[in-house]
């Protein structure tokens, strides 16, 4: 029956209408804050589901936050954007590097350290949130580097706190790596460091640029570890530091709130976009032979 | 002669040494970057963190931390609350895993199959994972409390049209289920699609030539090279439901009350969440050390146990 | 190759990028913290005129409401031996918290200006903040229009009556519901807190801490109790269920905003997100007794307290003065941040019609103590508002509740 060219036309329209029904119903929630964020703080509570009568008014609260005074956007925004390119690469880069030696080596010290970085995925962050503070103070008086309230402490806690999980990935994803691939370019003369950055890197494609994108999700709206170790009302703000003030205690600011969400989600999606391309472009044809 | 021989051999292992060496030198200084970082923020602040466990610590201004021994740990397990938790925590979970990975399998299925949108479903799936904190708890309460009701009103399903979901506590672990399945279900589908995507094509084509149909072709191909995507997207998404917070706090706010041995208490507070409210409502940072602490043994053991099982399944090319 | 390089100049910038540290200058600067946001903005204005008046620099950050939790950022600044200079309690438990660096200031000047400063053992160590107050939030035009008076609000018997009517009026008089109460999660500080309240002190002399300390001791009073848990009742029974059950603050507050509900169960906080009501309102008291308590709760909600191992401590001790005393300091208090001032010389009256009302039942003596924090906010929000919330739900009868709230209280008191 499948064989009927027919049939098949027919049952890949059904797939392409279902599929295009389930992203509509998982986007529902964000078309919410979409047409939310054109709306004026009453009318958000009055009627969260009706279409806004004025789409200026989006415009208005963009305005509104960009220029004002008291956030300094666009420098929370330049201090996010070096924040998570920087902490990115360096949890990519180092993490495939770690991974790929824990993998390659067959020690018990190799193993043990790996099984320390994934059963560190389980550490709750509240029982280290205080402690992370006090020995980050301790160790910049002791050594003079300045760790907190600068750039230094929160992209090397990104990395620290990122590796876990992009080394759990990466390990599991190097296995699929033949041996003779590696073992072909020391063949070649290639040391460990080509072999690594020109021949295994380029085949990870794929999951290196999902784990980007993992990672730069969380990292560019993350709240809680640039609150403790950059500090809020410090001079090193990120975007979520910056329109934290939106969410009073009694009264909320639903309208700039949204509209400060939809704002963090362009860049996001202009990355995930260009990032595309690059998982398609598996490593299907050519690499295993 | 012998002694030819001797330095030859000498020679060899000089040679087999300096490999050794160097091998090792590779080894940490690959590994330094990372571990370094890492033993930054999680070993050691985690080692204080346990120190702490064992003291009256409360993070504030104290005239001194004393010594307490296992009193905190003691505390933890006499708890209602925190033994309350643990189960619904566990329910929570593996309702969780089982619904994400479902979903996220299928999801990734479609989008790596000829579908003509493909890209931009991918991004679709993926972008409620950028929602987060009270924007999440606002537009989701709002979907059970008016949305949800008012079409469960239309379509004639009366207990839903009367019963608010999140106003009874075990409906309310269903809602939490439901959003964070919502919310993670495109980050779980991502690692899918990376693995689906390192299939091999000559694969499957040879397997097509051989004559086997699709059903074939999926469960002896594709199933197994997947499998090692499966330990990843197994252990976190157990990890990720254990440790659940934010969905918890924004949506269901530890949830209705409900009864549990003879006393109201808060009926959807998640472990993350007692542990959190065991530091800022109870007061009591040091105990909420050493609930995290007994949180941490259990979890790792139940997912090294995952792991250690996934990876003896896995196929490795 | 390549990409060892980049690694490596990539480090370099970032370790670079470590001596762009700001330099201390010789300025004096105060950091103050506070847990309002939505006066943030407000509280900038008055740092950079303060500025400019002294030469002072004062560090102002908010952190509360929504993802910030200011008990969590003094913790870390602690942590972190940058602790501010001054920064809010909100009663007992936080005071206990810090008590190591809080400063004894009594001897300032505004001490004598004030009645509501936060007094330990003997010396003031708190700044009041402001002063608020709740009771029954009303709207006066459809009370008017159901023809009922609101004076005589202030005892049960008068809420069942002026309750019954309103429900048989709900129609006409366009609303859902004759309450706007909120008794679900998150919201368990409007019952375990500020209703509870009523159990300890309405219609209790200002001050008198007889009839709670009873209750605290686990004595309990079953004729109060029962009262108290029939006005608990009927304040559930005719409220929005929706509302009641799973509302947040602003489903619950919008309801009276857009006069869906006659009554409002907050208080004069409120001020900030009725800013575009039409009606006329004001305060009644609670009816949790059958005799009449013609009182509404005002006290401080939260006193400022200034670090004693601050390295600019008189400059501290100056800002908060300057609060009190300049014209600069009493307009932001009062106009921009909209708060009801702790200080009798201070003559500003603000806007808001809740606050104009906590402002007459005070001038008329009329008022009652918030005594809820002499339970501590664990067993308030673990033990207590979880049995509201089973009353809310409708899964326990109101005996059953008086049961569980009569054990909570004795346990409570081993």
């Amino acid at each position: 029956m499948f064989k009927n060219i027919n049939n098949r036309i027919i049952l890949k329209n059904i797939a392409e209408m279902l599929t295009i029904g389930l992203v509509v119903l998982f986007l529902v929630p964000l078309f919410l804050v979409l047409i939310n964020a054109a709306k004026t703080n009453n009318e958000i509570i009055q009627t969260p589901l009706s279409l806004p009568t004025d789409w200026s008014i989006l415009w208005k609260n963009i305005t509104n936050i960009w220029s004002n005074p008291n956030l300094r956007y666009s420098q929370a925004l330049v201090n996010s954007t070096v924040i998570t390119v920087f902490s990115l690469l360096g949890i990519t880069i180092f993490s495939a590097m770690a991974a790929w030696v824990l993998l390659r080596t067959k020690t018990k010290t190799s193993m043990a350290i790996f099984m320390l970085f994934v059963a560190a995925m389980v550490i709750p962050f509240q029982v280290v949130m205080f402690p992370l503070v006090k020995w980050f103070g301790i160790f910049q008086s002791f050594t003079g580097i300045q760790m907190l309230r600068s750039y230094t402490g929160i992209i090397i806690a990104y990395i620290g706190f990122g590796s876990s999980l992009s080394i759990f990935m990466f390990h599991g994803f190097m296995k699929s790596i033949p041996h003779e691939i590696e073992e072909a370019a020391y063949m070649d003369g290639c040391g460990k460091f080509k072999t690594f950055f020109l021949i295994v890197l380029p085949i990870l494609k794929p999951i290196y640029v999902t784990i980007l994108i993992l990672n730069g999700i969380w990292i560019w709206n993350d709240f809680l570890l640039p609150m403790l170790v950059l500090g809020k009302g410090t001079p090193v703000q990120t975007l979520p530091l910056a329109v934290n003030n939106f969410a009073g205690a009694f009264l909320v600011s639903w309208d700039l709130m949204m509209t400060a969400i939809l704002m963090a989600l362009v860049p996001i999606i202009v990355f995930f976009l260009m990032a595309q391309k690059h998982i398609i472009k598996g490593m299907v044809e050519g690499s295993v032979k | 002669m012998s002694k030819f021989i001797e330095t030859f051999k000498k020679m060899g292992n000089d040679s087999l040494n300096q490999d050794k060496r160097n091998q090792k030198i590779v080894f940490w200084l690959f590994l330094f970057p990372s571990l370094f970082s890492f033993a930054m923020v999680q070993i050691i602040p985690f080692a204080i963190g346990i120190y702490y466990s064992f003291t009256n610590w409360s993070a504030t201004a104290q005239f001194s931390i004393d010594f307490v021994g296992l009193k905190n740990y003691f505390d933890a397990f006499q708890d209602p609350a925190f033994l309350y938790a643990t189960i619904i925590t566990s329910v929570y979970t593996i309702l969780n895993i089982m619904l994400v990975n479902v979903i996220a399998f299928s999801l990734a299925l479609l989008v790596t199959s000829q579908l003509k949108g493909r890209n931009i479903y991918r991004a679709g799936f993926f972008l409620p994972n950028i929602i987060g904190g009270i924007i999440l708890g606002y537009i989701w309460q709002f979907i059970f409390n008016y949305f949800v009701p008012r079409i469960a009103a239309m379509a004639g399903f009366t207990y839903l049209a009367e019963n608010l979901m999140l106003g009874n506590s075990n409906t309310a672990i269903l809602a939490m289920v439901i959003v964070s399945t919502w919310q993670s279900a495109g980050y779980i589908m991502m690692i899918y699609v990376a693995a689906l995507q390192n299939v091999p094509r000559d694969l499957i084509e040879a397997a097509q030539i051989d004559g086997a149909n699709a059903w074939q072709r999926f469960r002896n191909i594709t199933v197994p090279m997947v499998s090692q995507a499966f330990t990843v997207t197994l252990f976190l998404t157990l990890v990720n439901s254990f440790k659940q917070f934010d969905v918890n706090v924004s949506l269901t706010n530890g949830g209705p009350s409900t009864m549990f041995m003879g006393r109201a208490i808060k009926g959807t507070t998640l472990l993350a969440m007692n542990i959190s409210d065991t530091s800022t409502i109870s007061l009591n940072t040091a105990q909420a050390q050493a609930k995290a602490i007994i949180f941490f043994l259990v979890l790792v053991t139940f997912s090294l146990i995952q792991v250690y099982i996934s990876k003896k399944r896995e196929v490795e090319l | 190759m390549k990409k060892i390089l980049t690694i490596i100049s990539m480090l370099l910038v970032v370790l670079s990028l470590t001596a762009c540290a700001p330099k201390q200058e010789e300025q004096v600067v105060i950091t103050f913290k506070q847990n309002k946001p939505e006066i943030d903005e407000a509280l900038q204005a008055y740092a950079a005129a303060y500025e400019e008046a002294t030469g002072v620099k004062v560090n102002v950050v908010s952190c509360g409401g929504g993802s910030c939790t200011l008990g969590d950022m003094l913790k870390a600044d602690y942590a972190a031996g940058e602790m501010p200079d001054i920064f809010p309690i909100d009663g007992p438990d936080s005071y206990k918290q810090w008590e190591a660096i809080i400063a004894d200031l009594s001897g300032e000047k505004w001490v004598s200006d004030t009645s509501v400063e936060y007094v330990v053992d003997g010396k003031v160590v708190g700044f009041p903040v402001a002063v608020e107050g709740w009771g029954m939030a009303y709207n006066a035009d459809l009370l008017k229009k159901a023809g009922i008076d609101p004076s005589t609000l202030n005892n049960y018997q008068a809420y069942v009556d002026a309750f019954v009517k309103l429900d048989g009026m709900k129609a006409e008089l366009g609303i859902d519901s004759v309450v706007s109460m909120a008794a679900g999660p998150g919201m368990y500080w409007v019952t375990a807190h500020h209703n509870f309240n009523s159990l300890l002190s309405n219609g209790v002399s200002y001050g008198d801490l007889s009839v709670a300390n009873k209750f605290l001791a686990g004595n309990i009073d079953q004729t109060r109790l029962n009262d108290y848990a029939n006005w608990v009742s009927l304040l559930f029974k005719y409220a929005d269920k929706t509302v009641l059950t799973t509302g947040n603050y602003d489903s619950q507050v919008g309801a009276f905003l857009n006069q869906k509900a006659v009554f409002l169960h907050q208080g004069n906080w409120v001020d900030g997100n009725l800013t575009a009501a039409t009606f006329d309102m004001a305060f009644a008291p609670h009816g949790s007794s059958t005799a009449v308590t013609d009182g509404i709760f005002v006290s401080a909600p939260a006193w400022y307290v200034v670090n004693k191992d601050s390295k600019n401590y008189q400059a501290a001790l100056d800002f908060l003065n300057n609060l009190v005393y300049t014209e600069l300091g009493q307009k932001y208090m009062v106009e921009d941040a909209g708060m009801i001032p702790a200080f009798v010389n201070i003559e500003l009256k603000p806007k808001g019609k809740l606050s104009q009302s906590v402002q007459s039942w005070t001038a008329d003596g009329k008022v009652y103590s918030w005594n809820q924090y002499l339970f501590a906010g664990e067993f308030r929000d673990n033990v207590l508002g979880p049995i509201y919330d089973q009353l809310a739900q409708g899964a326990v009868s109101v005996d059953k509740f008086v049961e569980l709230f009569k054990t909570a209280l004795t346990d409570n008191a081993k």
